[in-house]
């Protein structure tokens, strides 16, 4: 009996890793993208995912928007896209003439970062958000109970995963964007717009970081502090996974999904970030290219 | 280099002259003084040796409860668990440096920077509790530093500000030392081309280590510092604000520039106190000050015919 139940709470685990890892991916493909593209290194990327979660609560609450999360993932993309779009172009790209720009970009994100932080505290206040939750209900199988939430947000997550996938392969500036990645003095011979492909790789990195808010801080809450621990969680995955290596960053996702579900579990949320760090340590010193990574 | 710290030095030297009995100014004195030589081994690791290292609050805090932990919890007298604290923080930047070795740019940061985030749950959870940090509370009764009968404690703040003085002196001549010396050009060398400067018999390995040892030794002997002289520590001195304030001392003072970053030092906490009336909107002007000043190519002690705007009439014209 004992271990019966065991093994349905392991299941639970596994679900909830699955979700979180899934949600996860989303986000630290986008981070992996950006990277791989314009080796610029975004320490903001916290707040872009907090910027997510406070959209679509303000719409929701405040605004009382109709349609509920349908129109909020309707309204978001093009307002993300352009928020995006505007901060490369306005902040990192007049740095990148620099030699050193990759030390300024850090620099210069991690001011962003801080200063977009306090901006929510002093907007929204210090409290903690909570959203509404996108779908109402359970489903039940045998002993093992789903919340609907809980799948929509996987098939949302890993829709927009396969979405993106999609336009990446399939669409002119999908490969224009790999063509830069793998060689941008190629990509300019060949009459590539380099600045364009760049601004356009940060716009749709942070349409992906926040959609995962979004989605994330329906199951958890939106916290304006939160954001390094956001942040640092999707460069672990990136790290681990292999910088620029979008394949790796998948597997990545899920693996650390898990591990977080399983410590939490087991040990307590406390020592959740220490196992992921410890593991992005180990990791990095046993093999420094991460799991998939090319070097 | 010489004349601006020397001036630095002695103009510092006379201060508590004029300003002797205002408590409030010669707090911000003292902290401009540790400031500046954490600033100084940061801009050292980062400047001149070019390891993208974020680990130095980690570092200041490692040192700042070492100390604290061990004169509270076994006894020992401040001026011994200083110096401990000291090694300890060197031992574990060596430590740290060591994967860092093998990684490149971005990688190096995300590590010291993961040490940072794992001290936060590390010193709060009952890991931290059980050598004694005091979880989320922090420690709060540190023993001040005790020479020879004579205590420095918070009340006095000039013989604890002639103290750090003395210890900053120190610290500061080792470290201009070392930037003069053949290791600081060896750290240069290291960072304008590893591969040139290892052909030329220049060992990564040697001076790589040797700089994370050197500036963790002397931020953690400044972490300790401030532990005694606060008397209470808690986790909240790893927050970012804090990490963006000692980054803000650098891009003002230039990074690789050494003495600017002094002098980045005393215009940031200067700034800093001058803002107090923001009140919560400080923080994010801060954020925003890290923000532009990044745009500034090398901080203050630009030259004249560099590049500082990025639209100049004759960039347009080329255009």
């Amino acid at each position: 009996m004992r271990s019966k139940k065991m093994v349905f709470e392991i299941i639970d685990v596994i679900i909830s890793g699955l979700i979180n890892g899934s949600v996860y991916a989303l986000m630290a493909v986008g981070l992996t993208l950006v990277y791989g593209v314009t080796k610029a290194f975004n320490f903001a990327y916290g707040s872009f995912y907090n910027m997510g979660g406070y959209f679509a609560w303000m719409l929701l609450i405040p605004l009382g928007m109709i349609g509920g999360y349908f129109s909020v993932f309707f309204i978001a993309i093009p307002v993300f896209f352009v928020v995006g779009y505007l901060l490369e172009k306005v902040l990192v790209s007049p740095l990148r003439k620099y030699d050193d720009w990759e030390m300024k970009v850090m620099m210069l994100t991690l001011g962003l970062s801080l200063f977009m932080d306090f901006g929510y505290q002093a907007v929204f206040g210090p409290r903690i958000k909570s959203l509404p939750g996108m779908i109402e209900g359970t489903l039940k199988l045998g002993q093992v109970v789903l919340f609907h939430q809980d799948i929509a947000i996987f098939i949302l997550s890993v829709g927009g995963m396969l979405c993106f996938g999609w336009l990446l392969n399939n669409t002119r500036t999908g490969m224009a964007v790999q063509a830069v990645a793998q060689n941008p003095a190629g990509a300019k011979i060949v009459g590539i717009p380099k600045d364009f492909i760049f601004a356009a790789t940060f716009a749709i990195s942070t349409i992906m970081v926040g959609f995962s808010g979004i989605l994330l801080c329906q199951k958890n809450f939106v916290d304006p502090m939160g954001s390094t621990n956001i942040m640092i969680k999707a460069w672990v995955i990136t790290a681990f996974g292999g910088m620029g290596s979008i394949s790796g960053s998948l597997y990545a996702a899920f693996i650390l999904g898990m591990l977080e579900a399983f410590v939490g579990w087991h040990f307590g949320m406390i020592y959740v970030q220490i196992a992921t760090l410890t593991l992005l340590l180990v990791t990095l010193t046993i093999r420094p290219r991460g799991l998939m990574g090319r070097e | 280099m010489v004349l601006i710290l020397s001036g630095f030095y002695c103009v510092m030297g006379i201060m508590p002259l004029f300003f002797g009995n205002t408590a409030y100014i010669m707090n911000i004195l003292i902290m401009i003084l540790i400031w500046a030589v954490v600033a100084s081994c940061w801009d050292v690791i980062m400047g001149f040796a070019g390891i993208f290292s974020f680990g130095q609050v980690a570092f200041y805090v490692i040192g700042a409860y070492a100390s604290a932990i061990l004169s509270v919890s076994l006894g020992i007298p401040p001026v011994f668990t200083i110096i401990m604290a000291g090694v300890i923080t060197g031992v574990i930047g060596v430590l740290v440096g060591l994967p860092c070795l093998k990684l490149a740019g971005p990688y190096v940061a995300l590590v010291t920077f993961a040490v940072h985030m794992t001290l936060i749950p590390f010193l709060r959870g009952p890991l931290g509790r059980a050598i004694g940090s005091g979880g989320s509370q922090g420690i709060l009764t540190i023993p001040p530093i005790n020479l020879l009968g004579f205590a420095f404690s918070s009340e006095q703040l000039v013989p604890f500000f002639y103290l750090t003085l003395f210890l900053t002196i120190i610290c500061t001549l080792i470290l201009a030392l070392i930037i003069k010396s053949y290791w600081g050009t060896a750290f240069l060398a290291l960072k304008d081309s590893e591969n040139f400067a290892t052909s030329l018999g220049i060992s990564a390995f040697k001076y790589k280590l040797m700089v994370f040892g050197i500036t963790s030794f002397i931020t953690g002997l400044f972490g300790a510092l401030y532990a005694h002289y606060v008397g209470m520590l808690s986790t909240k001195m790893l927050s970012m604000d804090v990490f963006t304030i000692l980054m803000i001392m650098m891009v003002i003072g230039g990074i690789g520039k050494y003495p600017g970053v002094v002098v980045g030092a005393v215009i940031t906490v200067t700034i800093n106190q001058l803002l107090a009336p923001l009140g919560m909107y400080r923080p994010p002007d801060n954020g925003r000050y890290c923000s532009s000043s990044g745009s500034v190519p090398s901080g203050w002690r630009h030259r004249p015919g560099s590049k500082v705007f990025p639209f100049t009439a004759k960039n347009r014209l080329i255009r």
